[in-house]
């Protein structure tokens, strides 16, 4: 995205006016609207709204509604795709492209709590950029998986010029990986001491936590040491943001249900979730925690001599808080559609699959009150596709962030993807 | 003897129309094998007793007509396809039609087909038939050298590669069948290509390349000069090739060979367009994710490109002309005139669960070029007749026509829609693939027919009615 000077200023200012729930963008920003043959807004009723228009102002979803019904401002840009689909941003739960180097497994301590990706973004590298490209309009950018704990990630729109305009919170969660990678630590390290390592470490957060809170409450009197690396824990135990726990594998899982869900009952968002990871549905539905599969889409069972699609394993095992990653850079962020349609085609269902790469992350990152569906209201962030975005043979067209077109395929000698 | 023998195995008629059962398969297999063994046995010094004289048990019951002689009358092999909604590539779709093969070739094609008594018979009812899929880059499905010698013909890999439509594939630089269960007519035609090295990044393979055109040149024109001369002058001597000089490079030439090289930049594609301007020979090239930024420069002088549209490179910020892949890559190729052979990111199988990336999705990558511009028939002939083509093997596969070889896939929805699974995959005129009997993906919709895909209530881009209010009054509410 290629931004003037004077646009540059203005989003400085909107950022300035108005931070957090009281999210403003200047008055300057034009109002647009969006003349499409078919909305899928992702609201609780899953509406469809088919030859419609979509009002947007100051950064905000005005109307959404039939063509007959609505009337645009005559100030208003006309943005007339009349045979599109205008479908929310798409939502990343699980990428590593903070930095645009990919830090897949980057390695300090066996825990690394206190660490922190906002350090690394670089809001348009060109891994961000063209996460665009497919209608990604907000990422949680985490750090790496080869250690237990790798410190904090942070929840990111896909466009804006500097950290600060891209931020969307911070911590966006804790960062926690059972088995798997971890295990490739140095000489490498067995399970068990993985396990009471990470638990020992969110134990020592919780104690850090429950000082503070008493003492703010008056129960106490003692004011407790300020602890630069615990201190950023106290979110996560007041439920403001999740641990994205990296998992897979029918027995990791278990323990990640036992251990974070049920006994610190922690807000738990299970990525990967691969392997005979669906085997536990039945805990993951008790424990109402949300699973976002990816980036593996099937497992080979090798004794079955069976393809099974995880997504379908999970939603037949009564998961309905089911979503997919991409494990960016693994598979491209823009790809982020494409996982949904693979687990499709391994016996997931379409909308579902649809649902499971906007409203259900941005609900599990718990953005879904300000993003995540069209609806009045809401921040307008969306993409335009030319027909069901699952399928690959539709195209995104245009990629709208906060009200703003952050992609935009006519502006391009030749279209990417 | 065998192979008749196998073949007889194969053709119960109707009553029993699928009957190429895995273990079957496995038993006759073994057969094969061992017949097979003992019979080169038989050729060789061994002494004649060694060579098979009876024929094997396990076919005894179906085989007919055969003799110890070794010249025997094979019976005719007949299997159709009927009911299907059949689409020829080259030629119209036909809405509930037959296909009937014998001994592996295609017969008949047409709604009025009359059926032979003894013919095994597959039900189409409600699915769509294609030819089966080719894939113009391809590894790990055959095996290596000669791959009617060396193929496991029981392989994952190959049945994976058959359930993603795959009958045809390039193995080593030979184009190969996959047929599941047996090595007869596995091969299509050897030697494909010449491989060129001709990339700026290699500059001493490339000036060898260059040399050996020029000598190959060189010693054709001498070979003019000869046979001009030789009409005047009875003492004219016929030049002898220098040791140089390479007979591929002459029979490229001479326009009797095709040359594939790989080439993805801007430079490395117009160099080599320039080289098969230059000695006039035919010329695949492989990768050219940059060759939407040159079609209309190499439009004359390729023959085909082997691409994958989803190629991801992104632009070289370095150069000043546009560079880096494009989705629209395959469309634009293909607009100017280049048949376009689409193969996946990644051109094996895969079973470590990174879904849709290799060959058991070559649909899906075709999907990807009809999401850069391309139409859906030209995306299907570019994984079926287009990558024939490419591969000089369009008049045994790529299409169904009378005549041509019976490789037929049969799909429960459009080929290249992404909840479409290939229920049978016919090679040579044999059931290679059966969904339903084989364990991979029978628990996947085992019905054929999607739970609920957007086809059904939300209508594609092209199908969608221009104001449609009926549709719109009805807004689909779903849990």
């Amino acid at each position: 995205m290629i931004m003037d000077f004077g646009s540059r200023l203005r989003l400085v200012a909107a950022l300035l006016v108005g931070l957090g729930t009281s999210f403003a963008v200047s008055a300057e920003s034009p109002s647009l609207a969006f003349r499409v043959a078919k909305v899928v807004t992702m609201d609780a009723a899953d509406s469809v709204i088919n030859d419609a228009v979509v009002l947007v102002a100051e950064g905000r979803i005005v109307t959404v509604g039939k063509r007959a019904e609505v009337t645009i401002p005559d100030d208003a840009r006309v943005i007339d795709m009349p045979d599109q689909w205008l479908v929310p941003g798409m939502v990343e739960g699980h990428n590593h492209t903070a930095g645009g180097l990919g830090d897949l497994n980057d390695m300090v301590y066996l825990t690394n709590p206190g660490l922190d990706t906002r350090a690394t973004i670089d809001p348009n590298n060109r891994l961000i950029e063209s996460a665009r490209w497919g209608g990604v309009t907000a990422v949680m950018l985490i750090p790496g998986s080869g250690t237990n704990m790798s410190g904090f990630g942070t929840v990111s729109k896909t466009a804006g010029d500097t950290p600060d305009e891209v931020i969307l919170r911070t911590p966006g969660s804790l960062k926690i990986a059972q088995a798997g990678n971890p295990e490739w630590y140095f000489g490498g390290v067995g399970r068990r001491f993985m396990n009471w390592n990470t638990r020992q470490t969110l134990l020592k957060a919780m104690d850090y936590n429950d000082r503070w809170t008493s003492y703010e409450a008056g129960t106490s009197t003692t004011k407790p040491e300020y602890d630069p690396i615990f201190d950023g824990f106290r979110g996560l135990f007041k439920k403001e943001f999740p641990a994205t726990v990296h998992t897979q594998i029918y027995q990791v899982l278990l323990t990640t249900v036992e251990m974070l869900g049920r006994q610190l009952d922690l807000w738990v968002v299970l990525d990967h979730c691969t392997f005979d990871a669906w085997k536990v549905g039945p805990l993951v539905v008790a424990q109402d925690l949300w699973v976002l599969n990816g980036p593996r889409e099937y497992h080979f069972d090798r004794t079955m001599n069976r393809m099974i699609g995880n997504c379908s394993g999970w939603w037949k095992n009564g998961v309905r808080k089911l979503g997919v990653n991409t494990d960016a850079p693994v598979v491209p962020e823009r790809e982020l559609s494409y996982q949904a349609t693979m687990a499709c085609w391994y016996g997931w269902q379409p909308y579902p699959a649809l649902a499971g790469v906007t409203r259900v992350p941005s609900q599990a990152l718990g953005l879904y009150e300000q993003r995540g569906s069209i609806e009045a209201g809401k921040i307008a962030d969306f993409a335009i596709w030319t027909g069901d975005p699952i399928d690959p043979r539709s195209a995104c067209l245009m990629t709208v962030v906060d009200g703003r077109i952050a992609y935009d395929a006519a502006d391009e000698d030749v279209r990417r993807f | 003897m065998s192979k008749i023998n196998l073949r007889c195995g194969d053709r119960r008629g109707t009553s029993a129309p699928l009957l190429g059962a895995p273990w079957r398969f496995v038993a006759m297999f073994t057969v094969l094998l061992l017949s097979g063994v003992l019979a080169w046995a038989g050729e060789s010094d061994a002494p004649p007793s060694s060579a098979p004289t009876s024929e094997p048990t396990t076919t005894s019951t179906t085989s007919t007509g055969t003799s110890t002689a070794g010249v025997e009358e094979e019976p005719d092999r007949f299997l159709a396809v009927i009911n299907g909604d059949v689409y020829t590539v080259n030629g119209p779709a036909l809405r509930g039609a037959t296909i009937l093969s014998k001994n592996g070739r295609i017969v008949e094609i047409g709604t009025d087909v009359r059926l032979p008594e003894e013919c095994e018979v597959i039900d189409a009812d409600g699915k769509r038939v294609y030819p089966g899929l080719v894939a113009a880059s391809a590894g790990g499905l055959h095996g290596g050298g000669n791959a009617a010698d060396t193929t496991n013909v029981f392989s994952a890999n190959m049945q994976v590669a058959l359930a993603g439509g795959i009958t045809t594939a390039i193995a080593g630089n030979d184009a190969a069948k996959l047929t599941f269960g047996t090595t007869e007519d596995m091969i299509v035609k050897k030697g494909l290509y010449t491989s060129l090295d001709y990339s700026r990044r290699r500059p001493l393979q490339r000036a060898e390349t260059r040399s050996a055109f020029e000598a190959a040149r060189a010693h054709l024109r001498a070979l003019d000069r000869y046979e001009i001369e030789r009409a005047t002058n009875e003492d004219a001597e016929k030049p002898e090739p220098d040791e140089d000089v390479n007979r591929r490079y002459l029979k490229l030439i001479r326009g009797s060979a095709t040359a594939v090289a790989t080439a993805n930049s801007r430079q490395d594609l117009l160099d080599l367009a320039a080289l098969a301007r230059e000695f006039g020979f035919r010329l695949i090239v492989r990768g050219a994710y940059e060759g939407w930024t040159v079609a209309p420069q190499i439009a004359g002088a390729i023959a085909g490109a082997i691409v994958t549209p989803r190629a991801s490179v992104f632009e070289n910020q370095r150069s000043v002309k546009p560079s880096g892949s494009s989705i629209e890559n395959a469309q634009i190729l293909r607009r100017h005139g280049i048949p376009v052979a689409i193969v996946p990111p990644t051109t094996s199988i895969t079973f470590w669960g990174l879904a849709g990336r290799d060959l058991l999705h070559l649909n899906m990558e075709a999907g990807f070029a009809v999401r850069g511009g391309m139409s859906d028939a030209d995306a299907l002939r570019a994984v079926t007749i287009d990558a024939a083509r490419i591969l000089g093997i369009d008049d045994h596969v790529g299409s169904l026509e009378i005549g041509k070889d019976a490789d037929w896939i049969v799909c429960d929805g459009d080929l290249l829609h992404y909840m479409t699974q290939v229920h049978y995959a016919v090679v040579n005129g044999r059931i290679a693939y059966n969904k339903q009997k084989e364990t991979l993906f029978a628990h996947i919709r085992p019905d054929g027919a999607p739970e609920t895909t957007f086809d059904d209530v939300w209508p594609r881009r092209l199908e969608w009615p221009a104001n449609d209010d009926s549709s719109a009054a009805a807004e689909p509410s779903r849990e």
